[in-house]
């Protein structure tokens, strides 16, 4: 897996958890257990440090994507993108682990093989 | 989610019950590093930073010697649970500053919403409320005594 999708992809974990500590429903929830959600500038520091070190180009495809979908990068399961749920063709696979980002020419998200 | 639900969740090759590591980053490594070596997940380097960042919010070690770090990511197959005891206790940054000798360890696909883990979290944060089950969690030895206290088997 290329270095810079390694990191996209812990962007967009850390773009999750930014999320969950915004939505009051959720982070009320996290509260009420006892958790404190004091730290959320940390992480916001901690994402623009991590989106720094991705190429420009690459970011903003991630920045796009992810103002459409709630999630850029989304993984494959059983042939198909588990994002809108098209079968990828079987080329797609005889390419998987190539250096090429992998993109669903159905609905533009980056995949993310496990 | 019923305790015999809840038991049902830990898996014996996801349990440690004596940790090696003394520090709290080394902590999260040795569970990562057990759930890799068990298969359940293909890239440790994902969690570890994504737990590390969840750190970074605030210390999922809630007191009374019990922590929770938690979190999502896309490399996450399946809602998985880890258990792990450290009988001497590691300081974890606990809300209570006391040391933490009980960790559950969960994680959760990112596609799926954050409802996936809150329920589980919820319920063990809730059973470790109970001070008897407390005690025998940071005694437990094996995986036939966890699944007892889990499943409310007070034999």
């Amino acid at each position: 897996m290329r270095e810079e999708f390694k990191l996209l992809v812990a962007l967009q974990d850390l773009d999750i958890m930014i999320k969950e500590v915004e939505e009051k429903k959720t982070s009320d929830k996290l509260k009420n257990m006892g958790f404190q959600l004091d730290g959320l500038e940390e992480l916001q520091k901690a994402r623009a440090k991590l989106a720094g070190k991705i190429p420009k180009a690459l970011r903003n495809r991630y920045e796009k994507l992810a103002g459409h979908y709630s999630m850029a990068i989304i993984p494959v399961t059983d042939n198909r993108c588990l994002g809108c749920f098209s079968k990828l063709p079987t080329s797609f696979f005889s390419s998987a682990y190539s250096s090429e980002l992998l993109t669903c020419e159905n609905c533009g998200r980056l995949l993310f093989i496990p | 989610m019923e305790s015999k639900k809840l038991a049902s969740l830990f898996q014996e090759e996801l349990c440690i019950f004596s940790l090696r590591s003394r520090k709290k980053t080394s902590v999260l490594q040795e569970m990562v590093r057990h759930l890799k070596a068990s298969g359940n997940i293909a890239d440790e380097h994902f969690i570890l930073e994504m737990l590390k960042n969840r750190e970074s919010l605030g210390s999922t070690g809630l007191g009374l010697g019990v922590a929770f770090p938690h979190g999502r990511s896309i490399a996450i197959p399946d809602l998985t649970v880890l258990f792990a005891r450290s009988p001497s206790g590691i300081d974890f940054e606990a809300l209570d500053g006391e040391p933490t000798k009980v960790f559950f360890l969960i994680l959760a696909p990112s596609e799926k919403g954050a409802e996936t883990y809150l329920a589980l979290l919820s319920k063990l944060t809730a059973l470790v409320q109970q001070p008897e089950t407390l005690e025998k969690l940071y005694k437990v030895k094996d995986f036939e005594s966890l699944q007892a206290v889990l499943g409310g088997d007070n034999k």
